[in-house]
């Protein structure tokens, strides 16, 4: 009987246990051991629980502008539960955005990112992009005051970008301006499109990953002898579920003792007299005080465009200039300078 | 004797495979490009948004003193400050200021204290007159948009967008 099930399997599933070790089993380089290379699966578990938690949210949040913000209350003070799932939605956000970066951090530090790696910088890039969207589309939606300014704020950025700025910005707004057409867009954004780009992209990475194997670092205090790789399946596995359990433990205390709470509703006609985005949107704000608006723009669009095109432009330098750190001291400049626009903004009211 | 190609050569089989993935190609860009043309064409996510301007009822001359301001909100929502400045009885002795800052559309705030609007969001400062003195509106030379006033039988009028037809209605 087992044996007829099993034949039965086989014929319609033809994968050998064998074949599926091989699939599975990569060799994982030994320094993988230690816990800051493991950043890069973080934000993979952390948008699992997003994904489940979205989708419970999903039940309630209603997207339109008359109910958005009392749908939200509902699940915050009404459903069973409700403020947990909302919390571990938001606290899970914040360190995912936090763990890309500091995953990217560890890329970029560590020189990961050279050949043959540069398109899955690339493709990184687009993760990035991906998750800050999911940030901005994320706080829209609970129609605060935040949310409301914030997208405001966010549409008439797209218009300023040349040629496909005012197209971009109707598209986002669905019209010239806030209407009751934006928030269903802003909701689809958030939990269509973004997130199945998001797992494109993530599957895409992962792969290039796989092909291309990680890159092999050594340590000095590596004990001698050590072995080079060691088995994904159980080692590394183990390693990831010590870190999925820690963040559960992390995320849930946060959650308790930080609730995500709610700020007075959006008012289109009265823009609050303190208002901040989302702290990953701090520096950027502060940029846009700083400098007029054309400038700001471009500017932003041309780091993101050095970001992304990073691992050529680092291998012309180090040709040109044969200095091995450069990409070292410009990547401690930027992130110097990015820490330092944030902590301006988070400390002053205006 | 020149050569001649027998009709079997003009149909060797490269030749044909050739013509078929030319004619697959084409036939492809065609339908994907027909495709893509009417896409752009009725874009679906592009809303009509037909909006159309309208002179709108304010209030009467008499209701408003030299000095004084109100608050006018458009049909769309925008929140216009309607102030007067002087005694002659024409659409000239008013301005009517957007409260929408030009640098990112949030809403500026009248600050009596220091005579000034202020938009929270990005520190731009604007005089009484709308014009900007301070932050990334005036560094880019941007005022508070004016809109244009009419006096009628006493009465002030205000040209604002209104909602046109097809138009969802504003939040």
């Amino acid at each position: 009987m087992m044996e007829a099930i099993r034949q039965w399997w086989r014929a319609r599933v033809p994968l050998s246990g064998e074949q599926l070790r091989t699939l599975t089993n990569e060799p994982v380089p030994y320094h993988l051991k230690r816990w800051w290379f493991c950043l890069g699966g973080t934000p993979a578990y952390l948008f699992v629980i997003q994904v489940v938690t979205g989708i419970m949210l999903a039940f309630y949040y209603q997207p339109t502008a008359a109910s958005a913000y009392e749908s939200v209350g509902y699940i915050t003070n009404e459903v069973t539960f409700g403020w947990y799932f909302r919390s571990l939605h938001k606290w899970a956000a914040t360190l995912m955005i936090a763990s890309v970066v500091l995953h990217q951090m560890r890329v970029f530090f560590t020189g990961s990112y050279r050949a043959p790696r540069e398109l899955n910088w690339v493709v990184g890039m687009g993760l990035l992009l991906c998750t800050l969207g999911l940030g901005f589309t994320g706080y829209s939606l609970v129609f605060e005051q935040l949310s409301y300014w914030g997208a405001t704020v966010g549409a008439n950025i797209c218009r300023t970008v040349p040629q496909v700025g005012d197209t971009m910005a109707r598209l986002m707004l669905g019209g010239d301006a806030y209407s009751s057409r934006t928030l269903p867009r802003l909701y689809v954004l958030h939990a269509a499109v973004l997130p199945a780009s998001l797992l494109g992209l993530l599957a895409l990475h992962i792969m290039l990953i796989r092909l291309i194997g990680i890159t092999e670092l050594r340590f000095e205090d590596e004990p001698e002898g050590a072995p080079e790789h060691f088995d994904f399946f159980p080692d590394h596995l183990y390693t990831e579920l010590i870190i999925g359990l820690t963040l559960m433990v992390v995320l849930s205390a946060l959650a308790t003792i930080l609730p995500a709470g709610m700020g007075p509703p959006a008012d289109p006609l009265n823009t609050p007299n303190v208002i901040k985005p989302e702290w990953f949107f701090f520096a950027t704000f502060r940029w846009l005080k700083l400098f007029s608006i054309t400038f700001a723009v471009l500017s932003t669009g041309l780091v993101v465009c050095v970001m992304v095109l990073w691992p050529w432009i680092d291998a012309v330098i180090r040709r040109v200039t044969r200095w091995k750190d450069a990409s070292v001291w410009i990547g401690a400049a930027v992130v110097l300078t990015i820490v330092a626009l944030t902590i301006w903004e988070a400390v002053v009211t205006h | 004797m020149r050569e001649k190609k027998t009709p079997a050569e003009d149909n060797s089989p490269e030749r044909r495979e050739f013509l078929s993935s030319v004619a697959m190609v084409g036939g492809l860009a065609a339908g994907y490009g027909t495709l893509a043309v009417m896409a752009g064409r009725y874009l679906y996510l592009y809303p009509a948004g037909a909006q159309d301007e309208a002179w709108q009822f304010v209030t009467e001359l008499k209701g408003v003193r030299v000095g004084e301001a109100l608050d006018y909100v458009a049909p769309t929502g925008v929140r216009i400050v309607v102030a007067r400045r002087a005694d002659d009885g024409t659409a000239a002795d008013f301005v009517a200021l957007s409260g929408v800052c030009p640098h990112l559309g949030c809403q500026v705030h009248w600050q009596p204290h220091k005579n000034r609007f202020f938009c929270p969001c990005h520190n731009g400062v604007f005089d009484p007159q709308g014009k900007a003195i301070e932050g990334p509106p005036a560094a880019a030379g941007q005022s508070l948009a004016a809109y244009p006033l009419k006096v009628e039988a006493g009465l002030l009028f205000i040209e604002v967008p209104v909602v046109g037809l097809g138009s969802p209605e504003e939040v």
